[in-house]
């Protein structure tokens, strides 16, 4: 039994997961620490944090998936305000129902996966800089939407997300868990496996007669849909719209995944993605109760929010750092076993020519 | 019931196919022959949907078809086994076998279990040990092999490419390998089987399709030819008519100063025991095939590469260099085939291209001054003969071989006591050729010691006092003198000509 379970863990540290693993683990250590245990795991204290990071952690998912693909998208913040605006106006604007609202929201953020993906794979620009001026086209669409941040939704659907079901389960979770499925389901099709022959190697994704850009539509379709998500779920948050927020969760949606140890293309899984974006989320946690602890045990001290950003990218580096460790070590075993497995077979192959002779 | 006729391929100057043509039918083994650069991996690839030929037509049960992507291919019955391999290193074994065929229910969800039989039973047939969940990456170059060739196999294909499988796989493996094609021939599954490995054809093939410069020389059964016959369409010449070396001088240690000394170098997969000695003003020719461990070798000796066994003498002191910075301190040149990538500087100007030796040479803050540099290019350029408009144009106004010209007068002003040279005149045309021949035979002359590795056995016969024939990671035949002939070169390429021992003895 515990051999089994030894077993299994040595698995797992050989797994690209295992990087953002061991910082998600050490972050919450360090955050149940400082924020006291018994606070740090009430139900209360994790709804906060779920709900309120819940649109970050889906945008890493859909990151994530282009990531695997070997694409990225540096927009993908902005388009979160996209959805929040159009939510928000069509409903305020159209008289839409808020359900109705979200559904435009999911199509305008399919809408722009769909074009982004002509420009990355049909046009072959480069990802980075395609998504990136898409990021102004993008605030200028939002801004032409809703010239300045306003609107309200109903309050019983922002109520609801807050929620904590009997009292335990936060509204937030199941949502989580939903998008989760969504995941799940399409990692046991066909694209599960084709998504990573194409982000390694498209030419040979493409011998083995898969159609590199069609996968790549898909997964530019299944980021959107998770983008759509998201915006709804910040719309949810802030109950209410502003045309230009959320645009860093792009570049740090990006750190969030490296950090957890996906490669740029065909490396790595869903589950790198979400430790890595829960370490980023935790540790942020993690620095503002730091603060708080700072401030209650020091009379008379007081710094600007600013140092609470410095001090969490600071550790937000180290961990960049240790992927480089570990990717280091990594590589090393690997050339070490086949260098092995080589003098064995040199052996081999060597007691055979003498017999024969 | 299959057939290619009058294929053509050009990438844009250059022509890759011109006018081949194939024919097999079920059951038949076909061996696709030529040299380097003769076209047979294009024509692979043409069948296997990856390159559109400009012209000609391909017919299957007397049908014209068109294969425009691996798709297609695969629908009309064709598996391929590249020769560069078509896995992908960081997907599972399972994975990669059931890549674009997955076997999936109603709801597109794939069928993992019934896959997993399908691929224990397909590695058992091959004698492939490892696990169906282990990384490819984690294999070693010959299993990686094995497994592209059970790869194409599962897809039971009517008709099987097999791109120079056998280069990376042991002779255990080659012997599973032969006895799945016979077992395939038996289902009347037609295959074509391209090959270095002149021993092999005449074992496992039926017929031969030999190609040179792009086009099919001949199309005959196997039984009907023998090794001349092949090397002859595969040189366009006979044996016995292949001319002489123009370096007739026969070769003696005695009194001559020792540059270079290797034995037994290793640095796995690529280089297995290498040893060779090279003497002042020789000029030493490294050939055969592709990737047989030439370009390692001359980075081992560079310091690009680490060593793993066996050792270095660089002018009688035991060397192992750290960097090719070091290298280059001590006096080693090197020129490199791939003038892009590892040499010249394209947006930078001709003069600056030429001088780059001269000022990594001296210390870092020794002043150069501009009428000095001026008149060392200028002389560069008219004694190397570069054509040019201005030597302040970027150097990639320059036609290829004018640009390798200049990376050759680059590293001569830098005078070192070896220069190595990998595959110097690739994509070069004749007449820079014949013109870098001349200058290297001057700096020979005058002492330097040149190490040149060329796919080109002409270029070898013409320019190298003696050869060393690489296959398989191992020196498998030294020329010089009388025995430097065109078929020689050819056979010990081929690895047939085991003479290594009675060398060594």
């Amino acid at each position: 039994m515990t051999l089994a379970i030894k077993d299994a863990f040595q698995r797992f540290r050989r797994t690209p997961a295992f990087t953002g693993f061991s910082l998600f683990v050490l972050a919450l250590i360090l955050n149940a620490a400082i924020q006291g245990p018994a606070k740090f795991l009430s139900p209360r204290s994790f709804n906060t944090l779920l709900a309120t990071n819940l649109p970050f952690l889906i945008v890493v998912m859909g990151q994530s998936i282009l990531l695997l693909v070997g694409t990225l998208d540096i927009s993908i913040g902005i388009q979160l305000a996209l959805v929040n605006v159009v939510v928000v106006m069509t409903i305020q604007e159209w008289g839409v129902s808020f359900w109705t609202g979200c559904l435009f929201g999911i199509t305008a953020s399919l809408l722009i996966s769909v074009l982004l993906w002509v420009s990355v794979s049909i046009f072959r620009l480069p990802a980075l800089l395609a998504s990136f001026s898409m990021t102004y086209i993008i605030k200028g669409i939002n801004v032409l939407i809703m010239p300045v941040p306003q609107g309200k939704i109903e309050r019983v659907f922002y109520r609801t997300y807050d929620r904590l079901l009997f009292g335990v389960v936060p509204f937030s979770l199941l949502i989580f868990i939903f998008v989760l499925l969504i995941w799940y389901y399409f990692k046991r099709t066909r694209f599960g496996t084709n998504i990573y022959a194409v982000g390694a190697d498209r030419r040979n994704a493409f011998a083995a007669g898969i159609s590199p850009k069609w996968v790549t539509l898909q997964a530019f379709l299944i980021k959107g849909l998770f983008v759509g998500i998201a915006g709804i779920c910040l719309t949810l948050l802030t109950a209410s719209g502003n045309p230009i927020q959320a645009e860093d969760y792009g570049i740090k949606s990006l750190s969030a995944c490296i950090i957890g140890g996906l490669g740029f293309g065909g490396w790595g899984s869903m589950a790198c993605g979400l430790f890595g974006g829960s370490f980023l989320i935790i540790i942020q946690n993690t620095v503002y109760y730091f603060f708080t602890m700072l401030y209650k045990l020091i009379p008379g001290f007081s710094v600007t929010t600013y140092w609470h950003n410095f001090v969490s990218d600071v550790i937000i580096f180290l961990g960049l750092l240790m992927t480089i460790v570990t990717a280091k070590g990594q590589r090393e075993a690997l050339r070490q076993g086949i260098a092995q497995q080589l003098k064995q077979k040199k052996e081999d192959f060597g007691g055979k020519n003498g017999s024969n002779a | 019931m299959f057939e290619m006729r009058g294929i053509e391929k050009r990438f844009n100057a250059v022509i890759a196919l011109d006018g081949a043509s194939l024919s097999l039918s079920p059951g038949e083994v076909l061996a696709l022959l030529g040299s380097n650069g003769s076209g047979k991996s294009t024509m692979i690839k043409v069948l296997a949907g990856l390159v559109a030929p400009n012209q000609g037509e391909i017919i299957l049960d007397g049908q014209p078809v068109s294969i425009n992507s691996g798709y297609e291919s695969r629908k009309l019955g064709i598996a391929t086994a590249f020769q560069d391999l078509s896995l992908i290193p960081t997907m599972s074994v399972m994975d990669n076998i059931m890549l674009g065929r997955e076997p999936v229910n109603s709801v597109g969800i794939v069928n993992r279990k019934g896959a997993i039989q399908e691929v224990r039973e397909l590695l058992e047939r091959f004698e492939i040990q490892c696990e169906p969940d282990a990384y490819v990456q984690t294999l070693t170059p010959s299993t990686q092999t094995m497994l592209e060739v059970a790869k194409a196999v599962a897809l039971k294909p009517r008709l099987l490419l097999l791109d120079e499988v056998t280069a990376a796989l042991h002779y255990d493996e080659i012997e599973v390998l032969f006895r799945i094609m016979r077992e395939l021939k038996d289902e009347g599954v037609a295959m074509i089987y391209v090959t270095h490995r002149m021993d092999e054809i005449f074992k496992i093939c039926d017929t031969a399709n030999i190609m040179r410069g792009g086009k099919t020389m001949t199309q005959s059964p196997i039984n009907e030819l023998d090794l001349d016959e092949v090397v002859f369409h595969m040189t366009g010449m006979r044996p016995e008519a292949a001319k002489k070396s123009e370096t007739e001088d026969s070769f003696s240690e005695e009194g001559r100063e020792l540059i270079l000394d290797v034995s037994h170098l290793e640095m796995l997969p690529k280089v297995r025991d290498i040893s060779m000695k090279a003497f002042k003003g020789e000029i030493i020719g490294i050939g055969g095939l592709q990737g047989q461990g030439q370009s390692e070798f001359i980075r081992l000796v560079l310091g690009a590469e680490k060593i793993e066994d066996g050792s270095i003498e660089f002018c009688g002191e035991k060397v192992s260099f750290a960097s090719p910075a070091e290298a280059v301190k001590k006096g080693l040149g090197f020129i490199s085939g791939e003038r892009n990538r590892d040499a010249i500087f394209h947006l930078r100007s001709v003069e600056e291209n030429l001088t780059t030796g001269l000022v990594a040479k001296g210390n870092l803050a020794s002043f150069l001054s501009p009428a000095k540099l001026a008149s060392f290019s200028k002389k560069a350029v008219e004694r190397y003969n570069i054509v040019l408009e201005s030597i302040k144009n970027p150097a990639s106004t320059l036609s290829g071989g004018n640009q390798q010209k200049l990376v050759v007068a680059r590293w001569i002003a830098m005078d070192p006591i070896l220069l190595l040279l990998d595959d110097p005149t690739k994509g070069v045309d004749i007449v820079a050729r014949q013109e870098i021949h001349k200058i290297l035979r001057e700096c020979a002359d005058e002492g330097m010691t040149i190490i040149i590795s060329s796919s080109e056995s002409d270029e070898l016969l013409t320019i190298a006092d003696r050869i060393y024939v690489f296959f398989d990671g191992q020196v498998s035949d030294m020329l010089e003198g009388a025995n430097k002939t065109s078929e020689r070169l050819v056979a010990s390429m081929m690895g047939l000509s085991k003479t290594m021992a009675t060398e060594e003895a």
